[in-house]
């Protein structure tokens, strides 16, 4: 027997912006927003959160460094609900065609209310591109966002994004990336979290020869939650996944990776490393972590690790006899453990300005 | 400029049920004073210097410590620094992820900060730091690792004094600096520590060894046991100690 759901009204105003004859209403009305007995969203209550938030239209303000190439309508919906929601209820999508040597700039900027909107980017065949993406919303604001991410055969995507803190909020961005064959994506995350954050990124891996390296670092103060969520699928032989997330929460904060690796029975001879770590500031933080590996071929090389830390006092003490005052000294440490996946980063000048972002977060962690 | 007077102090421990370590510490170090505290394996050394230098985890249970004039006790770590206090660990602490200078150049700075004083502009420091590197032997390469991460012992000890040498502090604690140090190398230390050496500054030095003694010449030789200074004298008295060792005050113990 299912009980019906009391739909809140959020849910209520979404239902209504949708058309008529939308299958999406009936899945909304029966299943509501996603929540934490839905076992993808067990650490992450969507649904609860936005629950509480004003559920009046938002503005999207976008800051880009070049217009979009066409506005399309969507061909194909998505399945996940979070992206068919954005493609229902946003504008028609935005689409940017890369060129090679190409950097897209594509910061967002939420209002308070709700927003949706779904990007295209295209990465063609052979072209080296850069995509630098920025998030905030508002008080009271609630966003989901989708990008579609196509990375043809042989194309190369630097994709950084900075999700700027935003308490009050909640924020939804979930990437539907696919890596063709011979394609390469080094996608970098810092995030500093919202009253409920979730990046979610799904990747349809290619393999012969291609290369996804997917980074992130995360730096939660009080009352600020992020989830970053992926699920990278290797469908053909030789396809390499590298994996690095690290993250700190502050009291009161809550971190969750979820980080899943499946590989088909195709992917033979996949290359596949998953790491997250999570250091906990204090003993009221929280940091959740549920790494995965499924793998159905039997010639393949897959790790995954997790744990979970506190500064070392040592180093703290050692630190201030030298004259660093504590709050100083916590940064640094902080800043070295969180480094490395930002260290990654390609591109000098995008890994300085998050190295000093980073720094800048720390610095003013309560 | 150090003044020590009958300091006790505890351990915390998990159960509530800490350890009395120093039991009475009394001692004065006037500026431009050497002082060397000698005395056997777990009497309380390294814990004076930790219980002078703020770290946490030690309950002061009575007397009191002072540094020019100030009242140690209720100073931050770093309000120590600021003031002058330099600890050479014994066992120096590995920070990952932060380069040598970068970090020297901070805790200068941070100290300067404290003091109402100006920061070292970015070409004086550089230039101070090659002649103290230069006087220690320490390579550029090792300036520019993070702090002790992978130095061999002897190189932890080198790197304390190099600190020391940049952040000119006005009273310095050495805990076992000696020990790691091969013999070329403990007089290069030796020589560094000596430079520092002057009117206004004071020193404390916590050894077994007569050979840095023999560098340092101090002025005023301590013997610890049990918790306590139980014996002060002159450097002879590191001769008798080099020859008798520590039975005659293992009664004091307990
Ligand atoms: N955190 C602690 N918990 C319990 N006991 C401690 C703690 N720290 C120090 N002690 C004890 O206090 C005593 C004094 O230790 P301390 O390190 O000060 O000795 P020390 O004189 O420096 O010895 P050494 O010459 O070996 O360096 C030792 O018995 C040690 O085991
Ligand atoms: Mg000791």
């Amino acid at each position: 027997m299912t009980v019906a759901l009391k739909l809140t009204d959020m849910e209520t105003a979404l239902i209504d912006q949708l058309p008529q004859d939308a299958p999406l209403r009936a899945v909304l009305s029966e299943h509501g927003l996603p929540h934490r007995r839905v076992e993808e969203w067990k650490w992450t209550d969507l649904r609860t959160v936005v629950g509480k938030l004003p559920a009046e239209p938002g503005v999207l303000t976008f800051t880009i460094s070049r217009e979009p190439d066409a506005w399309a309508e969507q061909d194909e919906e998505p399945s996940l609900l979070m992206p068919r929601l954005a493609s229902a209820l946003g504008e028609d999508i935005q689409v940017y065609t890369l060129e090679d040597g190409e950097r897209l700039e594509l910061g967002l900027e939420a209002s308070s209310g709700v927003s949706n909107q779904q990007v295209l980017v295209l990465v063609p065949e052979g072209v080296k591109a850069e995509l630098v993406e920025s998030y905030a919303v508002e008080p009271d604001g609630f966003a989901n966002l989708t990008l579609v991410i196509v990375v043809m055969p042989g194309a190369e995507l630097d994709r950084v994004i900075e999700q700027h803190a935003s308490p009050d909020a909640a924020l939804v961005v979930t990437s539907l990336i696919d890596l063709a064959p011979g394609a390469k994506l080094n996608q970098t995350t810092l995030g500093f979290g919202a009253k409920l954050a979730r990046l979610e990124t799904h990747v349809s891996h290619a393999g012969e020869g291609a290369e996804l390296q997917l980074d992130g670092a995360y730096v939660l103060d009080e009352g600020l939650h992020l989830d970053q969520t992926s699920l990278v699928r290797h469908e053909g032989p030789n396809g390499v996944t590298k994996e690095l997330f690290k993250g700190a929460a502050a009291r009161g904060a809550k971190g969750v990776f979820q980080g899943k690796i499946h590989v088909e029975q195709a992917a033979q001879k996949t290359d596949a490393q998953m790491q997250h770590r999570g250091l906990l500031l204090d003993d009221k933080a929280e940091i959740d972590a549920k790494p995965e590996l499924e793998i159905y071929a039997d010639d393949v090389v897959c790790a995954h690790g997790n744990a979970f830390g506190a500064l070392d006092e040592d180093a703290l003490f050692y630190m201030r006899q030298r004259g660093l005052p504590e709050s100083k000294a916590r940064a640094l440490l902080t800043q070295s453990f969180l480094a490395e996946p930002i260290e990654r980063i390609r591109d000098e000048d995008d890994r300085e300005r998050l190295l000093a972002r980073l720094m800048v977060g720390l610095e003013a962690l309560s | 400029m150090l003044v020590i007077e009958n300091l006790q102090a505890r351990v915390d421990a998990e159960d509530g049920d800490g350890r009395q370590i120093l039991k009475g510490v009394s001692l004065k170090v006037p500026a431009g004073e050497v002082h060397a505290i000698m005395g056997p394996n777990g009497c309380g050394k390294s814990t004076l210097s930790y219980v002078l230098s703020g770290r946490d985890g030690y309950e002061i249970t009575g007397g009191s410590m002072s540094f020019d004039g100030q009242d140690l006790a209720e100073m931050e770590p770093e309000e120590r620094a600021a003031a002058g206090v330099f600890l050479s660990f014994q066992y120096p602490v590995e920070i990952p992820g932060v380069p040598t200078l970068t970090f020297i150049k901070e805790a200068l700075n941070a100290q300067k900060r404290l003091r109402g004083e100006d920061e070292v502009p970015a070409p004086a420091f550089m230039k101070l730091a090659r002649e103290a590197a230069a006087q220690l032997g320490i390579s550029n390469d090792m300036l520019k690792r993070p702090v002790n991460v992978g130095f061999s012992g002897g190189e932890k000890k080198r790197m304390e004094i190099f600190q020391a040498l940049m952040l000119q502090p006005k009273f310095l604690i050495l805990d076992e600096t000696d020990s790691g140090l091969d013999i070329d190398a403990l007089k290069v230390v030796a020589e560094g520590v000596n430079a520092l050496r002057n009117e206004e500054r004071g020193m404390l030095v916590i050894t077994h060894y007569q050979r840095l003694l023999d560098y340092l010449k101090p002025d005023v030789v301590h013997v610890m046991a049990a918790g306590r200074i139980q014996e002060t004298g002159g450097p002879e008295l590191a001769h008798k100690l080099e020859k008798e060792g520590y039975d005659k005050y293992a009664g004091e113990a307990a």
